[in-house]
């Protein structure tokens, strides 16, 4: 049996938006974004876990959530069982050593003034305090380079100098630094070229292979999803609508939403005839969502009770789970 | 058979940057006939888009066009005034939608003041003298909207493009070219930023226009996968060449250049869970400094001493199916398997 690594319980992430000069002269009221609202998951040591959905569906703050780089508003988030919203600084920081992020925009995050051999050398310092040794920490920066295909020479180089590839490979192997248990991975290949991508896709198994690192992996390709999770949870309004292995959700698609995302996505392979399913409308406001089930206004099934109540997140049998009048009914 | 829509005839384009000469497109020809969708892939930086300004003439002053033409029914728009281009050609039988719609409409102005101004124009362009109401164009406006899928265009006309989404300032963007009565849509990267479900009704708008009104499209993308979904023809282009063109399901189905097979064989859609995807070795060679030869023979496994010598010609290998590597007569019928 896999050990459970992660377990997030409830938690729930708002955004308090109108506290400033315009709310006050309109007399206008605190507006909440349900950015997470509700979830629970749980990650597998050692595992993928996929979690898609379209944008502004919460998927990166309840990854930044994970690590408390936003405050939660309630919910249990249990490291090994140990709950990170209760943990003080000195813990916070272990945890940190031992959980780490690759960001969406990877030149971003990469100080242009430091050089690369610098900017991965950080997290050893802190790690070794007053002890670091210099050479020590230029054989480990070297190794951590070669151990994502880069030349030890780019140490001495700028981000600027590396393509987009590279500098996401840069960025994977500053996250994979301090040999961490758990890392989160936020669309770590968009704006790669199909070819480039394959290259860090490729990596980042290795690196699981080696290192039995866990990935919560954030992602709205859901080709990519499919390829990479064990599990995956499918996100829409800050709610998780469906969840389970992912060749499961793949396979029944059991939410209306899970199947028009599905379905929408192009495929090469023209062989297999396939419909898509095109959903009505836009994705609504988290600040204002719908009565009852979050999806109504878009989806394609809608009877009278989805208005009215909210549909739990029912286990439709071998942990898959499903949150959709349909199949809630008893 | 009739002329086409579109010849582009050995379009040849230089970027000049200070001593360095970099060949942005190395003698494109491809034709685009009516109704026609043309999907452009290939990975960044390999031309695409200065390919589609090329057409529009909207380049940057460091962009010289060394030679060719581009043949727009019948006439070459290389030839013609920059007046012209703007009164008759821009906005007008051509239409370009960007990857991000914000910077194409004017965030100053309701939608239903952009739109009008372009019936307007074409309205006098089409009828010199026209003298209708604001009214008239406002009525034309609110059917466009209607067309492209805006619930409610009545009184979604008034709004400020900051008041829609992204997806549907894209359908904006649309309503507008066919309210000029374009014949031609350049869409680069159209939808690259939008969401899964709201590509797809983006998309599906594109296909069912350019069927009903019989519009071209030269669409391009990273995505292989919306070019299979999307796409009558395709064109896979390489450090500023075409490397191969044809018909969808040739091209898909039995690719012939072995970069194409290649990129094919990248996607994680083809690949079972675990199992390694390819990865192209080396990158994309900086475009002053092309490897001699095929451009693409440092990254490619089949490359023979002839490929460092000569540069392969496109050439048609089969019925409307072009491909330009050297080894395709050689090769016959054999599949790149490049794993
Ligand atoms: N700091 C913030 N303040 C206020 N609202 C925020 C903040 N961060 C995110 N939000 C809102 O929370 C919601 C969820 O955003 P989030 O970035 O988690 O989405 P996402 O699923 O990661 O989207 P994408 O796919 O575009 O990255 C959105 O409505 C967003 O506007
Ligand atoms: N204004 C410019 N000045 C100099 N070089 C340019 C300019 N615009 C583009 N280039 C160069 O011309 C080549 C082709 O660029 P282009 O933008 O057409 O590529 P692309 O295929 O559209 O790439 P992407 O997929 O990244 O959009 C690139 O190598 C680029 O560096
Ligand atoms: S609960 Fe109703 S509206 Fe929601 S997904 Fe199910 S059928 Fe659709
Ligand atoms: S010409 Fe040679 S190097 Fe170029 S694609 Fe063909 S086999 Fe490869
Ligand atoms: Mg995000
Ligand atoms: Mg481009």
């Amino acid at each position: 049996m896999a050990v459970d690594l992660i377990q997030i319980q409830n938690l729930k992430t708002y955004f308090f938006q109108g506290k400033g000069v315009l709310s006050k002269w309109f007399g206008q009221g605190l507006k909440v974004v349900h950015a997470v609202d509700d979830v629970s998951l749980t990650i597998k040591k050692g595992s993928t876990f996929g979690l898609v959905g379209e944008s502004g569906c919460g998927k990166s703050t309840l990854g930044l959530s994970v690590f408390r780089l936003v405050e939660p508003t309630e919910g249990k988030i249990l490291f090994h069982g140990n709950d990170v919203v209760k943990m003080n600084s000195a813990e916070l920081r272990t945890f940190r050593q031992n959980a780490q992020l690759i960001f969406q925009d990877q030149f971003g995050c990469l100080n242009p003034r430091m050089t690369v051999g610098q900017i991965i050398a950080e997290p050893l310092m802190l790690r070794d305090g007053k002890q670091a040794r210099q050479e020590d920490i230029a054989d480990e920066v070297a190794e951590l380079l070669s151990a994502v295909n880069l030349d030890p020479d780019a140490a001495v180089k700028f981000p600027n100098e590396f393509s987009g590839g590279q500098a996401r490979r840069i960025g994977v192997s500053r996250a994979i630094a301090l040999k961490p248990e758990f890392i989160m991975a936020d669309e770590p290949t968009s704006g790669l070229d199909i070819s480039t991508a394959a290259t860090v896709l490729n990596l980042m198994q290795d690196l699981q292979d080696q290192m039995d690192i866990t990935y919560l992996w954030v992602s709205h390709n859901l080709n990519q999803v499919k390829y990479m999770a064990d599990d995956m949870a499918v996100m829409y309004l800050g709610k998780v609508v469906e969840m389970g292995q992912t060749k499961e959700v793949f396979h029944q698609r059991a939410h209306p939403y899970t199947r028009a995302l599905i379905s929408a996505v192009p495929q090469v392979d023209t062989d297999q005839q396939k419909e898509t399913i095109f959903l009505e409308g836009e994705i609504p406001s988290p600040i204002n969502p719908p009565s009852g089930c979050y999806f109504r206004t878009r989806c394609p099934h809608v009877f009278e009770r989805c208005k009215q109540e909210e549909p739990p997140l029912t286990d439709l049998g071998g942990d898959h789970f499903c949150a959709c009048h349909l199949h809630s009914h008893h | 058979m009739s002329e086409p829509l579109l010849e582009v005839s050995n379009l040849t384009l230089d970027y000049n940057l200070g001593g360095r000469k970099m060949r942005a497109l190395d003698r494109i020809n491809f034709t685009l006939e009516k109704g026609e969708v043309l999907g452009v892939a290939g990975e960044s930086g390999c031309g695409k888009s200065t390919l589609g300004l090329a057409i529009l003439r909207l380049l940057p002053r460091v962009a010289e066009i060394r030679r060719g033409a581009v043949f727009f029914k019948g006439t070459d728009l290389l030839k013609l005034s920059e007046e012209q281009m703007e009164l008759e050609i821009r906005g007008q039988e051509i239409t370009m939608i960007f990857q991000n719609p914000q910077n194409a409409l004017n965030p100053v102005f309701k939608i239903e003041t952009q739109m009008t101004d372009i019936l307007r124009v074409q309205d006098r362009n089409q009828n010199p003298g026209s003298r209708k109401r604001h009214q008239h164009y406002r009525k034309q406006a609110i059917e466009r909207l209607k067309l492209t899928g805006i619930a409610d265009p009545e009184a979604r006309v008034s709004n400020y493009p900051f008041e829609f989404s992204g997806g549907m300032k894209q359908r904006v963007m649309i309503g507008m070219a066919l309210s000029s009565g374009t014949s031609l849509l350049l869409a680069d990267e159209a939808t690259t930023a939008l969401d899964v479900t709201i590509e797809a009704q983006i998309n599906k708008l594109i296909i069912d226009l350019a069927a009903e009104y019989g519009i071209s499209v030269l669409y391009v993308t990273h995505n292989l996968g919306v070019l299979a979904e999307m796409a009558d023809k395709i064109m896979i282009m390489y450090a500023g060449r075409i490397f191969e063109m044809g018909e969808k399901e040739m091209l898909f189905g039995s690719p012939r250049h072995p970069y194409s097979a290649a990129l094919l064989e990248s996607l994680p859609s083809r690949q079972k869970k675990g199992r390694r995807l390819l990865s192209i070795p080396g990158f994309v060679p900086p475009l002053d400094r092309l490897p001699k030869g095929c451009s693409f023979h440092p990254r490619c496994v089949f490359a023979e001493d002839i490929c460092r010598k000569q540069v392969p010609p496109l050439t048609e290998v089969a019925s409307g199916h072009w491909s330009a590597c050297l080894l395709d007569q050689k090769r016959g019928r054999q599949k790149w398997q490049w794993t």
